[in-house]
């Protein structure tokens, strides 16, 4: 199945999750009581994608881009302003909360803080019985044990069962957030970022945990990190996000090697030098100018064109539909009238340019 | 340095012991209230507090039993041991009388402990009382924000607004003075405050990722109110209420005082005191006006500074008075002591 005719969504059974032209807008409160709402963040203004069982989506973008709120969309902890989110053929955005409670059972979040995301009050054992008495009518014992069962599958000890979370390290908490999300079982879950908060040697044990559950359960995954490796480990599939919008979107090959869209060109060129002959990424630097712009006022046409080193006329007024364009496989999808080329010089329209402060942070993200 | 030892005496235990050896032994680990606790026995002043307190309650909670023992009931009038024979009420110490007996021949130290039992009934109930319905009523306010947040806060702060003393004054004096009035009426002007100060605290408690995941669980809101942020709270709502205690016991003491509290002859330490004042018998026998008085200072005090314990307990983050880094002006002084003993040495030599 082509993402193209990902609408008609009745086609293939093992599509598990259709987003369809999702849009979130925040109204910003600023002035007087009288005088409310004045402005709308766009963080997610009209993105559309799908997902196989057993499949993994990376979401990258940098920090504001929307990605958390994406992930916040898809889990139904925010309502959708437009647009239809559907899971398994179902469409969640329009479920009352009692019709919500099956897909609770289905699809989980793993969070990004494991500090923040575990109940300082409350021992582990009771945090983790929760999905328990929320969702089944069982026995203490029963409950008892299926949570040490738990705390042993995810790598904890299970008479660590009446601890406090500070008691645990970030990585252990951060199991403890995994266990609490494959409680029930899910067919979904959402990875909001979850080892950017940790060191990079705990980082790989979280990720190998990820993928044992993911064969283990026949887990789906949307996995949102902004680490480019960490990425292009775990993913089958990525999604570039840019203010609120899917730029790019394909195999994590294709995306890798044959990037289209000049945003995730630049955003491949700043992995640190090391990791580029794994990744195979362009080798020059793309340096791009200015910051990003506010999702309160994004700009119009393609929303990338006032940092974009190939902006043209046309970019500032149309904006560029997200489709495959001629030459890329299947399922590679791109957002912009003018594609990158293979071995094209993007560098050139700003090499000049010393990197400026918020560049570097850019780059800090991309490598984090 | 005792805390720290057990603790990695603990933790030490918990990484050799191979845990298949006692599947069934649960480790239990010191729970925040045990180290809140560990820290508060450090705090003298705070335990010394907290020994008068406890020492008062046992006072008030036995008090029959007690005035039994002093052998004088709180009410009685003992014209013959209790009053010289030109009516000057018996001095501290004597005919058996340890604080001295009132202008009515009554013993001080028996009324004063049956006035514990008005002050603590009154002071701790009320708070109770407003503890609880500022507690719910900040939950609900802070969680669900919008109109219903609103329309709660304005109404706390009307409240707050109110001149309680003068309020109390005329629901007392419409109803009549009964305990059970006293303790409503203030317990109904000192629930907002408990009211505001959790209703901020729930603000930015449920912004907290752990109440995100209680969403994504499918957890109701009283589910994640009362089981997900309440807990949160108890350390606040312990501090405060612990504060709120003597300015509880004080409001009553002062309602007594005025006539609409807790009426003569039954014992309360705001009626003793005005009583004793009625005359100018207590420039001669000053001990039935003082012990009273002391007796509400003592109390007011001591919950006073156990409540700043139990905060520095508590609240480690806010830190400890005493190892606060020097404050700007501090280092100044000290850099002026310093040059000002250097110029004093230069001027000896």
């Amino acid at each position: 199945m082509t993402d193209t005719d990902r609408t008609s969504g009745t086609s293939d059974g093992d599509l598990l999750l259709d987003v369809d032209d999702v849009v979130k807008h925040f109204p910003v409160r600023a002035g007087s009581l009288l005088n409310r709402t004045s402005a709308q963040v766009r963080a997610v203004d009209g993105v559309s994608f799908s997902l196989k069982v057993g499949e993994t989506l990376g979401l990258v973008g940098e920090s504001g881009c929307g990605k958390s709120t994406l992930a916040r969309l898809v889990t139904a902890l925010h309502p959708v302003t437009s647009g239809h989110i559907r899971f398994k053929g179902q469409d969640v955005t329009t479920l009352s909360r009692r019709q919500m409670r099956p897909l609770r059972r289905s699809v989980q979040m793993v969070f990004q803080d494991p500090y923040g995301s575990l109940n300082p009050r409350r021992r582990v054992g009771s945090i983790l019985a929760d999905p328990y008495s929320v969702h089944e009518s069982l026995s203490r014992s029963e409950v008892r044990r299926r949570v040490q069962e738990l705390m042993a599958r995810v790598g904890l000890h299970p008479e660590h069962y009446n601890r406090f979370p500070s008691e645990f390290s970030g990585g252990q908490r951060q199991r403890i957030g995994i266990a609490r999300a494959l409680a029930l079982r899910p067919e979904l879950i959402v990875c909001d970022e979850p080892v950017s908060a940790l060191d990079v040697s705990i980082q790989a044990q979280i990720i190998n945990l990820l993928e044992d559950l993911q064969a283990e359960f026949m887990l789906t995954y949307i996995f949102i990190a902004h680490d480019l490796s960490v990425v292009r480990h775990v993913s089958d599939r990525i999604a570039v996000m840019y203010l609120g919008k899917l730029v790019e979107t394909g195999p994590v090959e294709e995306i890798y090697s044959r990037s289209r869209h000049p945003y995730t060109a630049s955003l491949l060129s700043a992995v640190p030098v090391a990791a580029k002959a794994f990744l195979g990424a362009r080798k020059e630097r793309v340096i791009l100018s200015g910051d990003v712009p506010s999702p309160v006022r994004p700009p119009s046409g393609c929303r990338f064109h006032p940092r974009c080193p190939k902006a043209q006329a046309k970019c500032a007024i149309e904006e560029p539909v997200l489709e495959q364009k001629p030459g890329d496989t299947p399922g590679h999808l791109t957002a912009c009238h003018f594609p990158v080329m293979a071995d094209e010089p993007l560098a050139a329209a700003s090499r000049d340019e010393p990197p400026s402060a918020e560049q570097s942070t850019l780059v800090e993200g991309a490598q984090r | 340095m005792s805390l720290i030892r057990a603790d990695l005496g603990v933790e030490a235990v918990a990484d050799q012991e191979p845990d298949a050896n006692r599947p069934d032994k649960e480790f239990v680990g010191r729970t925040p209230w045990q180290l809140a606790w560990s820290r508060l026995r450090r705090d003298r002043v705070a335990m010394v507090s907290l020994g008068f307190i406890v020492l008062l309650a046992l006072a008030a909670i036995f008090a029959p039993l007690l005035t039994a023992l002093i052998g004088h009931g709180p009410n009685t009038e003992y014209s013959n041991t209790g009053l010289s024979l030109s009516g000057i009420p018996v001095a501290p110490g004597h005919n058996g009388f340890l604080l001295g007996t009132d202008d009515q021949g009554r013993d001080v130290l028996s009324r004063i402990i049956y006035g514990a039992r008005v002050s603590l009934e009154v002071g701790v109930g009320a708070t109770a009382l407003a503890l609880g319905v500022g507690m719910v009523v900040g939950l609900v306010a802070g969680y669900y924000g919008g109109w219903i947040d609103a329309l709660l806060a304005r109404f706390m702060d009307i409240l707050l607004s109110f001149p309680i003393l003068l309020f109390a004054l005329a629901i007392i004096a419409r109803f009549g003075p009964s305990l059970d009035l006293v303790l409503i009426v203030i317990a109904m002007f000192s629930w907002p405050y408990i009211g505001r100060l959790v209703r901020g605290q729930v603000i930015s408690l449920r912004e907290r990722e752990f109440v995100e995941a209680a969403r994504a669980l499918g957890s109701s809101d009283l589910r994640i109110m009362f089981i997900e942020i309440a807990p949160n709270l108890i350390a606040l709502a312990v501090i405060y209420a612990t504060l709120l205690i003597p300015v509880n016991i004080v409001l009553e003491a002062t309602l007594s005082f005025l006539g609409l509290g807790v009426l003569p002859p039954t014992a309360s330490w705001g009626n003793m005191i005005a009583e004793a004042q009625t005359g100018d018998l207590f420039t001669v026998a000053w001990w039935f006006l003082v012990f009273p008085c002391l007796a509400l200072v003592l109390t007011t005090l001591a919950f006073n500074l156990l409540g700043d314990g139990l905060r520095d307990a508590l609240d480690p983050r806010h830190g400890r008075s005493n190892i606060t880094p020097p404050t700007k002006a501090q280092k100044g002084l000290a850099r002026l002591r310093r040059r000002a003993t250097r110029t004093a040495e230069r001027a000896d030599a």
